[in-house]
C-alpha cells in the first residue's frame, strides 16, 4: 500500500505520527491510519489537562465502519487539543500530517527512545499488512 | 479457511476496492469511500458486487406451494412476476433465514438466500421436501449476482437488455443480456428504486464492464450496510438468528397466520413476542453492536443490533432489540458508549425515505 510517511516525524506501532519539538509532542494518526480507516466520522480526545500515559489509550477513532482506539506514545500532560476537527475530522482522511490531535508536555523525555523512524515504520508497515 | 471468491474478484482488484473477508467470501467492502459510494446510490446509480449470495430453484407442479409451506409470508397468492419478502423459520418460530422468494412463472420459483446461510438453508428445506411434487436445486455455484441501485437505474438498465419495462417495485422478469438468459427482479437492499440482476458467471461479469463503461459507482459492502440501516431493513446475523423470531425483528408482517399451514405456524401464532426491534437516532455518538441500551434510570434495557453513522442524517443511528417487559413508557433511551449514557430519540419512520417505487 503507497502511504506518505515524512522524514522528520516519529511514529508508533499504533500509527500515531509524533513531532517533537523541545518538550512538547504534537500527535497525529498517520496517512496509512487514515487510509485503512476510511473516512473518518468522529474523534474524541482529552481535554488539556489530562493526564497521558505511554501506552495507554487517550481517545477514539471512528470512521463509518469502525471504532478505534488511540494510543499515546508518550506519558505527560495535554497542553492542547485540535478544536477545529472535532467538528470535521474528514479533515484527517484530507490531509492526515496536517491534522494533529493533541499536543503532550512530556514527563519522561527517554520515552521519546522508543518511537519508531520514518524508516522503521515504513518497515513496519510492510511486514504487518 | 480458504476464502470464497467471486467471479468479479479480478475486477474488484483492478479496481483497486479494498477486499475484506465476509460470510467466508473475499469481498469488496469499499471502493474510493463509503460517503462516495452511498451518495451515488442515493442521488444517481451505484452497483454492487453480491454473487456470494445463494440461489435455490423449485420447479414443478408443486413449487409454489413447497415455498408457501416453508416461508411465514403469503407466496400461494401473489401473483406470477412477484417477489416476495420472508423469514424461514424452524417448528418453534425461530428464524433459519431470511430471504426473497420470485415467482418466475407456474411452476417455477427461485430463491435468493444469505451467503452465510446457504448450506444451513438447503438442508433444512431438503428435510421439509417429501411430499411436494417439485426438484429443490441449489444453483449459488452457477449464478452470479448483480446489484443496480439508485434513481438512475432503470435508465441504465434498460437499454442494456433485451427487454425491461418499467413495472412495479418487488417484481421479477426472465429476459436476456447480450443473447445470455438474466433474472431481473427489481428489488434490493438500499430503499433506493434498483434492480438485482442474476445470471451466468460470463454474463454478469460482461455486465459489470459495461456498467463501468457507463460510469455507474461501483459500492462495497460497507456503503450496503449503511443503506440497508439508513432505510431500517434488518441482516441476519445482526437483527435475526437462530435464537429470534421474525417478532423479535418487527417482521410481524411477514407472518401470515391465515394461510392454512406453514413451518412454524403454530409456535408463531401462539407465542408472545420476547423483544422488539427499535429505530434511535443519536445527536451525538455513534452507537455499534453490542453497546448496552439503557432507559432514564441508565438500566439496561436492551442491546444494538446493528449501528453506524449516516451519510445521510450525519448522525449516529441503531436497531436496538429492547426486551419487550422493561420497554419504558417514557420512550427515553440512552446508549451506553465507553461507559457514558448518550441521550437517543426513538423514530418510528425509516431514519432515510428511500426513493423506491
Amino acid at each position: 500500500m503507497a502511504t506518505n510517511i515524512p522524514a522528520n516525524l516519529k511514529y508508533t506501532k499504533e500509527h500515531e505520527w509524533t513531532l517533537i519539538e523541545g518538550d512538547t509532542v504534537t500527535v497525529g494518526i498517520t496517512d496509512f491510519a487514515q487510509s485503512a480507516l476510511g473516512d473518518i466520522v468522529f474523534l474524541e480526545v482529552p481535554d488539556v489537562g489530562s493526564e497521558l500515559k505511554s501506552g495507554s489509550t487517550f481517545g477514539v477513532v471512528e470512521s463509518i465502519k469502525s471504532v478505534s482506539d488511540l494510543y499515546s506514545p508518550v506519558s505527560g500532560e495535554v497542553v492542547a487539543k485540535n478544536s477545529d476537527l472535532e467538528g470535521s475530522p474528514e479533515r484527517i482522511n484530507e490531509d492526515a500530517y496536517g491534522s494533529w490531535l493533541i499536543k503532550v508536555k512530556v514527563k519522561d523525555s527517554s520515552e521519546l527512545n522508543n518511537l519508531l523512524t520514518a524508516e522503521q515504520y515504513q518497515e513496519f508497515c510492510n511486514t504487518s499488512h | 479457511m480458504t476464502l470464497l471468491k467471486t467471479h468479479l474478484h479480478e475486477e474488484h482488484v483492478k479496481l483497486a476496492a479494498k477486499i475484506v473477508p465476509f460470510a467466508g467470501w473475499d469481498m469488496p467492502v469499499q471502493y474510493t469511500s463509503v460517503k462516495e459510494e452511498v451518495l451515488a446510490v442515493r442521488n444517481d446509480v451505484g452497483v454492487f458486487d453480491v454473487s456470494h449470495m445463494g440461489e435455490f430453484f423449485l420447479e414443478g407442479k408443486d413449487a409454489e406451494a413447497f415455498a408457501d409451506y416453508l416461508v411465514t409470508n403469503d407466496i400461494l397468492n401473489a401473483p406470477y412476476g412477484k417477489a416476495i419478502y420472508s423469514p424461514l423459520c424452524r417448528d418453534n418460530g425461530t428464524v433459519i433465514d431470511d430471504l426473497i422468494v420470485y415467482k418466475l412463472s407456474p411452476g417455477r420459483v427461485m430463491i435468493c438466500v444469505n451467503a452465510s446461510n446457504i448450506e444451513k438453508d438447503f438442508a433444512w428445506m431438503q428435510s421439509r421436501h417429501q411430499g411436494f411434487n417439485c426438484t429443490l436445486v441449489n444453483e449459488s455455484a452457477n449464478y452470479s449476482l448483480l446489484a443496480l441501485q439508485g434513481p438512475r437505474s432503470y435508465a441504465v438498465l434498460a437499454p442494456l437488455l433485451k427487454e425491461l419495462t418499467d413495472t412495479e417495485y418487488y417484481s421479477v422478469v426472465e429476459t436476456a443480456f447480450e443473447n445470455e438468459q438474466v433474472i431481473v427482479a427489481r428489488t434490493g437492499y438500499t430503499g433506493e428504486d434498483g434492480f438485482e440482476i442474476f445470471g451466468s458467471h460470463v454474463a454478469i461479469i460482461t455486465l459489470w464492464q459495461k456498467l463501468m463503461s457507463l460510469k455507474v459507482t461501483p459500492c462495497g459492502l460497507a456503503a450496503r450496510d449503511v443503506l440497508r440501516l439508513e432505510v431500517g431493513y434488518p441482516l441476519y446475523g445482526h437483527e435475526l438468528n437462530d435464537e429470534l423470531t421474525p417478532y423479535d425483528a418487527a417482521l410481524g408482517w411477514t407472518v401470515k397466520a391465515q394461510k392454512t399451514k406453514f413451518v412454524g405456524k403454530e409456535a408463531l401464532v401462539s407465542k408472545p413476542a420476547k423483544n422488539k426491534l427499535v429505530k434511535l437516532v443519536l445527536e451525538k455518538g455513534i452507537p455499534r453492536e453490542g453497546y448496552s441500551v439503557l432507559n432514564s434510570q441508565h438500566e439496561k434495557i436492551g442491546v444494538v443490533a446493528s449501528g453506524t453513522m449516516s451519510v445521510i442524517l450525519n448522525k449516529g443511528i441503531a436497531l436496538a432489540r429492547i426486551e419487550i417487559d422493561k420497554a419504558p413508557q417514557d420512550e427515553v433511551f440512552f446508549i451506553d458508549i465507553r461507559q457514558k449514557p448518550y441521550e437517543a430519540q426513538l423514530v418510528k419512520k425509516p431514519f432515510v425515505t428511500g426513493g423506491h417505487k
